[in-house]
């Protein structure tokens, strides 16, 4: 994985962000989490509760179903999670970087801990399944020896190395989608965050992809699975929350009682 | 990484190859039009200039001065600033000048009464003061002599001179923003369809956290190269010109022109066009990222 050298500064010797210690917030259970959302709201001028008080925690290495039909939230609260878009309120950490205050400039060290497979994919349709994948590691400068390595590793671990020369439009959607999953993975990121990447498969297909998670998270790699469709969870159980109408109604953490 | 940026860069170029082309043209055109108004104003400037050198200033004195006057007089107008020679010429002088300018009235001339001539100082200004500004300071000066009578410059011919000089000036700096001005628009506007062509790209460097630097560079670089190649285009293509107008113009003409040495621009100044086509390429291309490619 790669991090910054300002963004590890920022970590203290437990791995606790120093804030979060400053602050008193206690972090549960001794593991490291590795995504914390602290009363995140995210309001747009026509959706205002596009997100509204969202807790949530994710351990390191946790696999973590988001579930929620279309329009609740889930790429929003994913968007939050990456820098695309900034909380209205709350406190949101990634990796030990407080993203929702994170300075542009810092935005992209932040990214590269983190690995995105996008609901429309976002292959580059002109370059070959390696181009595609070799394409993320230079784009984070990466020398060529490492880039052509890495990248065949990747195919391989998706099961694609025999396709490396195929144009997106020659894949079937399955393998599109494995290929979007190798470029994700392609830097080793701590946290994998996969927006619908079952929306569009057979039963067949899905399975497979879910397995691919199974095999990432396997390898320690913390995986947030967005997904509309409730059966995934019920066919290959994992931990989940669910969002309706941008709130947590299933899997928030238990929230304090007022007292007398 | 440095290679990367070539490649990125190369690959824009390539990927649109008649975009470029046209931009290519019209940076190169533009500055051909430059080049060319450049060749013309600095020969132009250093043929009246050369002209110019021939200024002279003649203040005639008044009554007959003796060699030791005319000489205070010489010392007084070659203390000032303007001045670079001072030439004394005696009335004596003055009258045998004309007589071998008309010789055949020269024997009407031995037969006047008195010398009617006034003795003078001829007087060549410096290089910086060759102009009507210049010889009109070094009047005023000249006027605050009593022993000195009146002066002559030829001011009608500086004046005009001076003023053909700044049209040309203006004309070429008013020429050359417009063309500089469009220069920026074609180069930023390719950038911006650059940016069009590769914002799927742009997305997922994004996404995989490339820094905007990085996702920047090859669009600065490209722009460089364009206004780069523009600008040394149209340096070879207005140097063949050059070559031609040699041959076919000038060497016939060279009679009427004088023994003026027209000269093409110096490496100095080549330099300098190659580096205004390196700016303007990176102006274009920042008013494009500034623009459409907020990171």
């Amino acid at each position: 994985m790669r991090v910054s050298k300002k963004q590890s500064e920022k970590r203290g010797r437990t791995g606790r962000p120093y804030r979060l210690r400053r602050k008193g917030i206690s972090l549960g259970n001794g593991s490291a989490a590795i995504i914390e959302m602290i009363h995140v709201s995210k309001a747009y001028e026509d959706n205002p509760n596009a997100l509204f008080d969202i807790s949530l925690r994710v351990e390191k290495g946790q696999f973590l179903y988001l579930v929620g039909s279309n329009g609740a939230g889930k790429t929003t609260l994913l968007k939050l999670l990456y820098a695309a878009e900034r909380p209205t309120a709350g406190e949101i950490w990634v990796n030990g970087v407080e993203v929702g205050r994170l300075a542009p400039r810092k935005i992209p060290y932040l990214r590269r801990a983190l690995g995105l497979v996008f609901q429309d994919l976002k292959l580059l349709p002109r370059r070959t399944a390696y181009d595609n994948v070799a394409f993320a590691l230079e784009a984070v400068g990466a020398e060529r020896g490492e880039v052509a390595k890495k990248a065949a590793q990747a195919l391989r671990g998706v099961g694609l190395e025999r396709r490396a020369n195929c144009l997106p439009s020659q894949l079937a959607a399955g393998e599109q989608q494995r290929l979007a999953i190798a470029r994700a993975v392609v830097n080793d990121p701590v946290v994998l965050l996969a927006d619908e990447p079952t929306g569009s498969l057979s039963v067949t297909a899905a399975e497979e992809i879910i397995h691919l998670f199974e095999k990432i998270n396997l390898r320690g790699t913390t995986v947030v699975l967005a997904t509309h469709n409730e059966g995934l969870p019920a066919m290959w159980p994992k931990e989940k929350i669910v969002l309706d109408q941008g709130k947590l109604t299933e899997g928030a953490p238990p929230q304090p009682m007022a007292c007398g | 990484m440095k290679g990367y940026y070539f490649r990125q860069a190369r690959q824009n170029l390539i990927q649109n190859p008649w975009l470029n082309a046209i931009t290519l043209g019209t940076i190169t055109l533009s500055f051909l039009i430059l080049g060319l108004f450049l060749v013309l104003f600095l020969n132009t400037k250093g043929l009246l200039e050369d002209w110019g050198g021939r200024i002279r200033v003649t203040a005639y004195l008044g009554g007959s001065p003796d060699q030791e006057q005319m000489t205070r007089l010489r010392e007084k107008v070659r203390g000032f600033e303007e001045v670079m020679e001072v030439k004394v010429r005696s009335k004596e002088e003055a009258l045998k000048l004309l007589e071998e300018k008309i010789p055949e009235r020269k024997e009407l001339l031995r037969g006047l009464p008195r010398n009617p001539l006034p003795a003078s100082l001829e007087i060549r200004l410096k290089g910086e003061y060759q102009s009507s500004e210049g010889a009109q300071s070094l009047a005023r000066k000249l006027r605050g002599i009593p022993e000195i009578e009146e002066i002559q410059y030829g001011s009608d011919w500086l004046e005009r001179f001076s003023a053909f000089m700044a049209l040309l000036k203006g004309l070429g700096l008013g020429l050359g923003a417009l063309l500089l001005l469009s220069t920026i628009v074609v180069i930023s506007n390719t950038i911006r369809l650059s940016i069009f062509a590769r914002r799927e790209e742009i997305e997922i460097m994004r996404s995989v956290g490339a820094t905007g630097l990085f996702i920047r560079a090859p669009f600065y670089l490209e722009g460089v190269l364009q206004g780069f190649l523009g600008a040394v285009l149209a340096l070879a293509v207005l140097f063949a010109l050059f070559q031609l107008f040699l041959s076919q113009v000038y060497e016939p003409l060279r009679g009427l022109l004088g023994n003026y040495p027209v000269q093409f621009l110096s490496l100095e100044q080549m330099a300098a066009v190659a580096l205004g086509g390196v700016v303007l390429g990176l102006f274009g291309t920042q008013v494009s990222v500034g623009r459409y490619l907020r990171l």
